[in-house]
C-alpha cells in the first residue's frame, strides 16, 4: 500500500469542497491549488493548505501544468486530485505529476491518451468492435476539409473540441451556411478552454437519449461499472438535470451497454473512476467519448448504490481498493440532481455575477448540496456559471422528482440570479415525468428560456411596498439608519407589536 | 437575511424574505425570487422617470465579459439576425444580434475589451 498523508486539490468550486470532505473523513490533509481570484471561497476555507498558483485567467493559473506541480510539492503533498474539468483528463498533466514524484489521484497518463482522446478512444473501440457514431476525426483542421466532411456525414451534424468534454467548444450545424463559422467559433472555444484548437465532426443523432456508465477500475485492474445515469436534459451541450438510474433502459440493454462500458475500460487499463457515454435512439446505442475523471454528475450513482466514488479514487491511488468478487450490486431507488447556474432564467441565460448574500439549502432526509460558495463570497466572470448541485434520493423517480422540486422551491439564493425557476419548469414538463427526453428536449420545449409571468409594474410596486415596510421596521438595515427613517414615518402597529 | 409580513389585498400576512445585497435589495415570497436596485425603491427612486433604458438600437453588453470577435464597422448595413459580434463571459462565448435591418452607426469596443454589464458596445440607426 502507498501512504500518502496530503492531498493537493488541482480545482476550485464546488468540486474541491467535495475532495476536501473525502480527505478529511480519511483523515488526510489538503493543500488548495487555488488562483488568486478563490480566496473568497468554501474551498480555501476549508482546506488544510493553500496555495496560490496564479490569476484569475485560468490558462495562467488552474491549466498551467507547473504552477499546480509546484504549488503541490512547495507544500509538500503527495498527490493530486484533478476533480473534474480544468487538467483532469490532460495526459500531460498526469505525467508531469508522476514525474515530479506525485501520485496522480485518476487513471495513468498512458489511459488518459488512450481513452480521454476521443479520436484515439474510437479507434480502440472500432477495433474492438463497439457501436459508434457516424464522424470525422481526422488531423486535416482546415476549413474546406471539414466542410467537406460535414457534407459526406450529412446534416446535422455536430462540431466538438478534441480535447474537450462539458459542453465547451461545441457546435451543432444545421445549415451548410452557417457552418464554417460554427466551425471556427468551436476552435477558438477549444482553444481558449483546452488549450487546443483541434475539433472533430460527428452525426448529430436528433432524437437520441444521452447515457452514461460509471466505470471503476480498482488497484488490481478489475474494471466494473456501476450502473448508468441518464443526462438528456442539455442546454448547448451541458447538462442541467442528471439522474440514476435511466428510466430509458430495459435489463437487456442495460446489460449489453455496461458490458461495453466494462469491455472499453479493460482495453484501456483503467484505474479509478470514469465515465463511458453513450446516446440511445430507436433502441440502438452508440458510444460517444469516454470522460477519464470524476464526474460532475457522480453523486447521484453514489445516492443509489450507497458508495463513496471520491474516496474509492483516493484508496485506489493509495493501491488499497479492491472489489469483493462476491459483492453484488442493485441500484435501490432514483436519484435526481440538478445543476444550479449563476444566470438569468428570465434573459435567455445570461450570466449573473457579484456578491452572494444568503444562500440557504432546505434540510431534510435524502437531500444533499454540493456547493463551493457561501454567503460574503463573490461569483466572478472568470469561470463556470455552476455555482452548487443539488442532489436528491427517494423511492421511486416520480417521487424523486416530488422532491427536488420541493427542495428548489425552498432554497433561497440572493445576490446572484440563478437557473432555479427554469428547473423547476423542466421537472414539470410531461415529457421530463414520463422520461421521454432526449438531448433536443431543452431546444424543442425550452428554446426561449423563460417568460417571466410576473407583471412587472405589480412586482415592482409590491417591491416598494417591502422596502418601505422594511424602514418603518427597521428591519435589514442598520439600526441608526432605521431609526432616522422612522421618525417621520412611525407606523403604530410596528411599536405596538415591538411592545409585545 | 429578514422576514418580513406584509398584509395583502385581502388581508392575510404574507412572509417575504429580504436581504440588502450590496446596492440590491433581494426579495423571496413562496418559490419567486428576484431584486431591485434599491435606489429604484426608495421615494427618489420612484419620482424618477424611467432613463436610459436600452432599445433596439443600442446593442449593450448582457453580462461582463470580453469582446472575443467583431464583424460590423461604422456606415456597414446590417440585415435582421446578423451578428454583430461575439462576447465571451464564463467560457461560453455569446452572439449579439441586430434585431431588424438597418445601419450602424458607431462601434465603440475593440477586440479583447473587457466589458462591464449594460455596457454600449454598437449603436444603429433606428429604424424607421
Amino acid at each position: 500500500m502507498l501512504k500518502f498523508n496530503r492531498i493537493a486539490i488541482a480545482n476550485r468550486g464546488e468540486v474541491a469542497v467535495r475532495i476536501i470532505k473525502a480527505c478529511e473523513e480519511l483523515g488526510l490533509e489538503t493543500v488548495l491549488l487555488h488562483s488568486e481570484a478563490d480566496i473568497q471561497s468554501r474551498a480555501y476555507r476549508m482546506a488544510t493548505h493553500k496555495v496560490c498558483i496564479g490569476p484569475a485567467p485560468t490558462a495562467e493559473s488552474y491549466l498551467n501544468i507547473q504552477a499546480n506541480i509546484q504549488g503541490a510539492l512547495a507544500m509538500g503533498a503527495q498527490a493530486v486530485h484533478p476533480g473534474f474539468g480544468f487538467l483532469s483528463e490532460n495526459a500531460d498533466f498526469a505525467q508531469a505529476c508522476t514525474d515530479a514524484g506525485l501520485v496522480f489521484i485518476g487513471p495513468s497518463a498512458e489511459s488518459i491518451r488512450v481513452l480521454g482522446d476521443k479520436v484515439s478512444c474510437k479507434g480502440l473501440a472500432k477495433k474492438a468492435g463497439l457501436p459508434l457514431v457516424p464522424g470525422y476525426e481526422g488531423d486535416d483542421q482546415t476549413i474546406p476539409t471539414l466542410l467537406k466532411e460535414v457534407d459526406r456525414i450529412g446534416l446535422p451534424v455536430i462540431v466538438k473540441a478534441a480535447a474537450g468534454g462539458g459542453g465547451r467548444g461545441m457546435k451543432l450545424i444545421k445549415n451548410i451556411s452557417e457552418a464554417a463559422e460554427l466551425i471556427e467559433s468551436a476552435q477558438r472555444e477549444a482553444r481558449s478552454a483546452f488549450g487546443s484548437a483541434k475539433v472533430f465532426l460527428e452525426k448529430y443523432l436528433d432524437r437520441a437519449k444521452h447515457i452514461e456508465f460509471q466505470i471503476f477500475g480498482d488497484s488490481t485492474g478489475n474494471v466494473v461499472h456501476l450502473f448508468d445515469r441518464e443526462c438528456s436534459v442539455q442546454r448547448r451541450h451541458q447538462k442541467i438535470i442528471e439522474e440514476a438510474t435511466s428510466p430509458s433502459l430495459s435489463d437487456d440493454l442495460r446489460r449489453q451497454m455496461g458490458e461495453v462500458a466494462v469491455t472499453l475500460g479493460t482495453l484501456g487499463k483503467y484505474k479509478g473512476a470514469g465515465t463511458v457515454e453513450f446516446l440511445l435512439q430507436d433502441n440502438k446505442f452508440y458510444l460517444l467519448e469516454v470522460n477519464t475523471r470524476l464526474q460532475v454528475e457522480h453523486p447521484v450513482t453514489e445516492e443509489v448504490l450507497g458508495v463513496d466514488l471520491v474516496k474509492m479514487q483516493i484508496l485506489t491511488a493509495m493501491n488499497s481498493f479492491v472489489f469483493s468478487s462476491n459483492e453484488i450490486r442493485i441500484p435501490r431507488g432514483h436519484s435526481i440532481e440538478c445543476r444550479v447556474y449563476a444566470e438569468n432564467p428570465y434573459m435567455n441565460g445570461v450570466p449573473s455575477t457579484g456578491l452572494l448574500g444568503t444562500v440557504q439549502w432546505p434540510e431534510g432526509p435524502r437531500r444533499r448540496y454540493e456547493f463551493g460558495f457561501e454567503k460574503g463570497d463573490t461569483i466572478t466572470p472568470h469561470y463556470d456559471p455552476m455555482i452548487a448541485k443539488a442532489i436528491v434520493w427517494d423511492e421511486s423517480r416520480p417521487r424523486a422528482i416530488e422532491k427536488m422540486i420541493r427542495v428548489l422551491k425552498d432554497a433561497t439564493i440572493f445576490g446572484v440570479h440563478t437557473n432555479i425557476p427554469y428547473l423547476i419548469a423542466i421537472l414539470s414538463h410531461p415529457e421530463f415525468i414520463n422520461g421521454t427526453m432526449t438531448t433536443r428536449f431543452i431546444e424543442n420545449n425550452f428554446a426561449e428560456g423563460l417568460k417571466s409571468f410576473h407583471n412587472e409594474d405589480d412586482r415592482k410596486k409590491a417591491s416598494q411596498k417591502i422596502y418601505k415596510e422594511m424602514l418603518l421596521q427597521g428591519v435589514g438595515f442598520e439600526r441608526k439608519q432605521a431609526l432616522q427613517s422612522n421618525a417621520t414615518l412611525q407606523s403604530p402597529w410596528s411599536t405596538y407589536w415591538r411592545g409585545v | 437575511m429578514d422576514s418580513i409580513v406584509i398584509k395583502s389585498e385581502l388581508g392575510s400576512d404574507q412572509n417575504y424574505l429580504v436581504e440588502k445585497v450590496g446596492q440590491n435589495l433581494w426579495i423571496k415570497f413562496q418559490d419567486q425570487t428576484w431584486c431591485y436596485e434599491i435606489a429604484d425603491l426608495s421615494a427618489e427612486g420612484q419620482r424618477r422617470k424611467k432613463s436610459g433604458s436600452a432599445t433596439p438600437d443600442m446593442i449593450v453588453a448582457p453580462m461582463p465579459g470580453k469582446i472575443t470577435k467583431v464583424f460590423v464597422r461604422s456606415g456597414d448595413e446590417v440585415t435582421v439576425g446578423q451578428a454583430l459580434l461575439v462576447m465571451e463571459a464564463m467560457k461560453m462565448e455569446y452572439t449579439l444580434k441586430s434585431d431588424y435591418a438597418t445601419k450602424v452607426e458607431n462601434v465603440n469596443i475593440n477586440i479583447n475589451d473587457q466589458v462591464t454589464v449594460g455596457a454600449l458596445l454598437v449603436k444603429l440607426a433606428k429604424s424607421e
